[in-house]
C-alpha cells in the first residue's frame, strides 16, 4: 500500500523525481502484466465458448474459423454461426472495452483527485449519466435517434464530472471530505432528479428508466461497440500521455508545478478523459458500480504507485474482471440473465468496506 | 384550529388549492396516454358487449400448418364494453364478508364504489354486475366506454393516494395487493371506510374467484352466479373455438413465448408459470415454452437462451413494441428474436397493455382476439 500513503499524504515541498522503477518492480510489473494478458485470452476464450447456446467450444473454433476464411468444416447450422456473431461475440467485445474503460477512468480519478476513493459511482458521475439517459427518454428527444440516450448519457456525464471538480476543489487542492461530500450533494441531486423524472414520465417512460438503471450487457450489438470502441480508444490514449504528469502531479500540486506541469491544465484535460470512459462505458450497459475503485486498488497494492504501468495493468485488470462478471451473469441461471451491476457491486461493496478498514487501521484513517 | 391567524390561514388555503390544483393535472396528464392507448384499440364498428366473443372465430378455417404463417398482427378487443349479467340485482345491503386476507368487512352501501387494481379487473367486474354507474373513480388500466371521465386516483402508474381517494367518498373499496402503498389502503381503512381485498392473482381460472369476492361484497351474490355462468360459457364456446382452429399435436403446434421489452436497454422480461401469460397461451392452443423450461414469474431473459428457445411466435403488449420501433425496431435491436422463425416469419402479436393481463370477465373476449391476431393474423393487421 506504499501507493495508498504516498496519495494520502503527499510531501509537498520535497522535489523528488517521479517513482524510479527498481530491477525487482520492473520484474514484477513484467510478469503481472503477462499474467493479465494470459488469463485475459483466456477469459476472452472461456467467455466466448461458452453460453446459453448450447456449442460446444469446438464449434465455436470451427464458426470463428470458417468465418475468417480458414478451410474448416464449419458447424452444420447456419443459425449457429449466426447467433454466435450477433449475440455472443458483441457482447464479449462490449465487456472488455467497457471493462478497460472503466478501470482507466478510476486510474485517472484516484490521481486527478489525489485521493484513493475517487470512483466515477462514489463521486456521481455515473448519477449524472443516468440523470441524462432517463432526461432524454422522458422528454422522448429524439434528436439522435437511437443514438439519443447513449449520447445525452454521455453529456451529462460530462457536465456531471466538471461539476464534482469545480465544487470539491479549494484553496488549489481537494479534500478528502470535501470530495465525499461533493459526490453526496451531485448524488443527492441526480436522484431528485431521477425521482422527479420518474413523477413526470407515463408508465411507459417509468418502465423504461427502470430497466436502463438495472443495466446488462444483454443485447449487446456491434454497432454499439464500434460506437464506443474509438471513444474509449481516445481516452485510454489520452490517459497513457497523462501518466507522467499525473505522477508528477502525486507529488503535490507546488512541486509539480515547479517541474513544469500545468497542474490545471493537466486535470481539466484529465477530467474530459474520465467523461469520455465513463460515458461510453455508461452509454450502453447503464451503471457498472465499483470497477473503476477495486481495479486500480488492486494493482497498485501489487506494483506500486506509478502511473504508467498502474494504467496498463488496471485497463488489463479491468477487462479482465468484467469478462469473468459477465460470463458468470449470462451462464449462472439457465436461462436467465443477472444484471451485471449487481454482480459487480456484490464483489465491490465488501471490498471497498476492507479498504477502508484497512487503511484506516494503517495511516489513522482519512481526515 | 381557531387561534390560527387569518393570513397564515389563507396562506394555507392557497397551498392546498395548489396541491388539488397538481393533482388534478397530474391526474389528467397520466390519463391520458392511457385513454388513448385503449380508445386506438377499439375498432370502429362496434360498441356493444352483446356479441358472443366466440362468434369472432367462427369463420376462420382449422389452421392445418401454423407455422407458415406469417406477418406480424395486432390482438383488439371487438366491444368497447365488458360483459354485464344478462339480468341484475339490487344490492342487498349490509352485508358482512370476510376478504381474501381473512379481514371481516361490512359493507353498509355500494352506492358510491372504488374498484382499483393493476389491470383494471376488479373495474370490469363491477360493471359485469350491473354496478358500472355507482364507480366514483378509476385506476389507471380502466378505460371502457363511460370511465372516461371518472377522476384517476391512482399517481404515477399505480400509487394510490389517499386523499385523492377520501376526497370522492366512496362507501366502500375493493382493491387488491397489487397496488400500493399498503398503508394508504390501511389509511382508508382507519377513516371508516370498508375495504375488501379481493384474489390479486390473474390468470384465466380464477374468474370466478374474482367475481364470486366482488359480488358477495357489494351484496349481490346471485348477479354474481349469473355472470360466473354466463362468463364460463363464453369462456367455454371460445375454448371449442380455438380447440377447433388450432393445430392438436404437440409438434404441430405454435411455440409461443411472452416477452416484456421496454426501450432499448437490452433487457428483455420473459413470463412464465404464475405470470398469467401462461394460462394465456394455454389458452390460444399454445406451448408456452418458458413454462416448458420450468422458467417461474417474470425474469429478465439471457439473449442466447432466447435463441435457444426457438419460438414460432412472440406476444407483446403494444407500448412495448412502439418502445423499441415496432417490429422493424424489434428485429433490428434486439438479434436474439431475428434468429428464431417468430423474428424470420414477423409472427409478432402485440395486445394493449392494459387489456392483455387484464382477465376477468373480460378474459374470453381477450383470448378470442388474441386467437384470431395468431390464427389469422390477416384479420387483424
Amino acid at each position: 500500500m506504499t501507493g495508498l500513503e504516498a496519495r494520502v499524504a503527499p510531501a509537498p515541498n520535497v522535489a523528488v523525481p517521479p517513482p524510479v522503477a527498481s530491477r525487482s518492480r520492473v520484474g514484477r510489473i513484467t510478469l503481472l502484466t503477462v499474467g493479465l494478458v494470459v488469463a485475459l485470452v483466456v477469459a476472452t476464450l472461456v467467455s466466448a465458448s461458452v453460453g446459453q447456446l448450447g456449442i460446444s467450444p469446438a464449434e465455436v473454433l470451427r464458426a470463428v474459423g470458417r468465418s475468417i476464411g480458414l478451410p474448416v468444416a464449419g458447424p452444420s447450422d447456419d443459425l449457429v454461426t449466426q447467433a454466435l456473431w450477433t449475440i455472443r461475440f458483441p457482447r464479449v467485445v462490449m465487456a472488455l472495452v467497457i471493462g478497460a474503460a472503466l478501470a482507466a477512468a478510476g486510474v485517472l480519478m484516484q490521481a486527478v483527485f489525489a485521493n484513493p476513493l475517487a470512483d466515477p459511482g462514489v463521486v456521481g458521475v455515473s448519477g449524472g449519466a443516468a440523470f441524462g439517459a432517463c432526461a432524454s427518454i422522458v422528454f422522448g428527444l429524439q434528436f439522435a435517434g437511437y443514438w439519443t440516450t447513449p449520447l445525452m448519457a454521455f453529456a451529462a456525464g460530462l457536465v456531471a464530472t466538471m461539476l464534482v471538480y469545480g465544487l470539491s476543489r479549494a484553496g488549489g487542492r481537494t479534500e478528502v471530505v470535501t470530495l465525499l461530500l461533493t459526490g453526496i450533494a451531485v448524488n443527492a441531486f441526480t436522484g431528485a432528479g431521477l425521482a422527479f423524472l420518474t413523477f413526470l414520465g407515463d408508465q411507459q417512460a417509468r418502465e423504461q428508466i427502470v430497466f436502463w438503471q438495472l443495466g446488462s450487457l444483454n443485447g449487446s450489438m456491434w454497432d454499439q461497440a464500434a460506437a464506443i470502441a474509438p471513444v474509449v480508444g481516445l481516452g485510454l490514449v489520452g490517459s497513457v500521455v497523462l501518466t507522467r504528469s499525473l505522477d508528477l502531479l502525486s507529488l503535490g500540486d507546488r512541486a509539480a508545478r515547479h517541474v513544469g506541469v500545468r497542474v490545471e491544465a493537466v486535470r481539466i484535460v484529465a477530467i474530459v478523459v474520465v467523461a469520455l470512459l465513463v460515458g461510453a462505458a455508461v452509454a450502453f450497459a447503464g451503471i457498472i458500480a465499483f470497477v473503476g475503485l477495486v481495479v486500480p486498488h488492486l494493482m497498485r497494492m501489487l506494483i506500486g504507485p506509478a502511473h504508467g504501468p498502474l494504467l496498463l495493468v488496471s485497463t488489463l485488470g479491468g477487462a479482465l474482471l468484467l469478462t469473468i462478471a459477465d460470463l458468470l451473469a449470462r451462464t449462472l441461471v439457465p436461462y436467465a440473465d443477472l444484471p451485471i451491476g449487481m454482480l459487480t457491486s456484490l464483489v465491490g461493496g465488501p471490498f471497498f468496506f476492507w479498504l477502508l478498514r484497512r487503511a484506516r487501521r494503517r495511516s489513522g484513517g482519512w481526515a | 384550529m381557531p387561534s390560527m391567524p387569518s393570513r397564515r390561514r389563507a396562506l394555507l388555503a392557497a397551498a392546498s388549492a395548489l396541491v388539488v390544483l397538481a393533482v388534478a393535472t397530474g391526474c389528467s396528464a397520466g390519463g391520458a396516454p392511457e385513454q388513448a392507448g385503449t380508445a386506438a384499440a377499439r375498432t370502429a364498428d362496434s360498441a356493444t358487449s352483446a356479441t358472443d366473443p366466440a362468434t369472432s372465430l367462427q369463420a376462420i378455417a382449422p389452421v392445418t400448418d401454423a407455422k407458415s404463417v406469417t406477418g406480424a398482427s395486432t390482438a383488439t378487443l371487438t366491444t368497447d364494453l365488458p360483459p354485464k349479467a344478462s339480468t341484475v340485482d339490487e344490492p342487498e345491503l349490509p352485508v358482512t364478508v370476510t376478504d381474501n386476507q381473512d379481514t371481516e368487512v361490512t359493507v353498509t352501501s355500494a352506492d358510491r364504489i372504488l374498484a382499483l387494481d393493476v389491470y383494471g379487473t376488479l373495474s370490469s367486474t363491477v360493471y359485469g354486475l350491473g354496478l358500472g354507474g355507482n364507480l366514483v373513480g378509476r385506476d389507471v388500466s380502466t378505460g371502457f366506454a363511460g370511465t372516461e371521465e371518472l377522476p384517476l386516483v391512482t399517481q404515477n402508474g399505480h400509487e394510490l393516494s389517499a386523499e385523492a381517494i377520501l376526497a370522492l367518498r366512496p362507501t366502500v373499496l375493493l382493491t387488491d395487493t397489487s397496488l400500493g402503498p399498503w398503508d394508504v389502503v390501511l389509511q382508508i381503512r382507519k377513516a371508516g371506510i370498508p375495504v375488501v381485498v379481493v384474489d390479486s392473482h390473474r390468470d384465466t381460472s380464477n374468474t370466478d374467484r374474482i367475481i364470486d369476492q366482488v359480488a358477495t361484497a357489494l351484496g349481490v351474490p346471485e348477479t354474481g352466479a349469473r355472470l360466473v355462468d354466463e362468463v364460463h360459457e363464453q369462456q367455454e364456446a371460445v375454448a371449442a373455438q380455438v380447440a377447433r382452429i388450432a393445430p392438436q399435436s404437440k409438434a404441430d403446434k405454435l411455440r409461443m413465448v411472452f416477452l416484456y421489452v421496454r426501450g432499448n436497454a437490452g433487457i428483455y422480461y420473459l413470463f412464465g408459470q404464475e405470470s398469467g401469460a401462461d394460462s394465456l397461451i394455454d389458452a390460444v392452443g399454445g406451448r408456452d415454452i418458458a413454462t416448458e423450461q420450468d422458467w417461474k414469474g417474470m425474469r429478465p431473459v439471457n439473449a442466447e437462451a432466447l435463441v435457444a428457445m426457438q419460438s414460432d411466435l412472440v406476444i407483446m403488449m403494444t407500448k412495448g413494441l412502439e418502445s423499441v420501433g415496432g417490429v422493424d425496431g424489434l428485429l433490428q435491436r434486439v438479434p436474439a428474436i431475428a434468429k428464431t422463425p417468430a423474428g424470420q416469419h414477423r409472427r409478432i402479436v402485440d395486445m394493449a397493455d392494459t387489456t392483455v393481463m387484464s382477465f376477468g370477465p373480460r378474459t374470453p373476449e381477450i383470448v378470442a382476439a388474441l386467437a384470431v391476431a395468431i390464427y389469422a393474423p390477416e384479420w387483424s393487421r
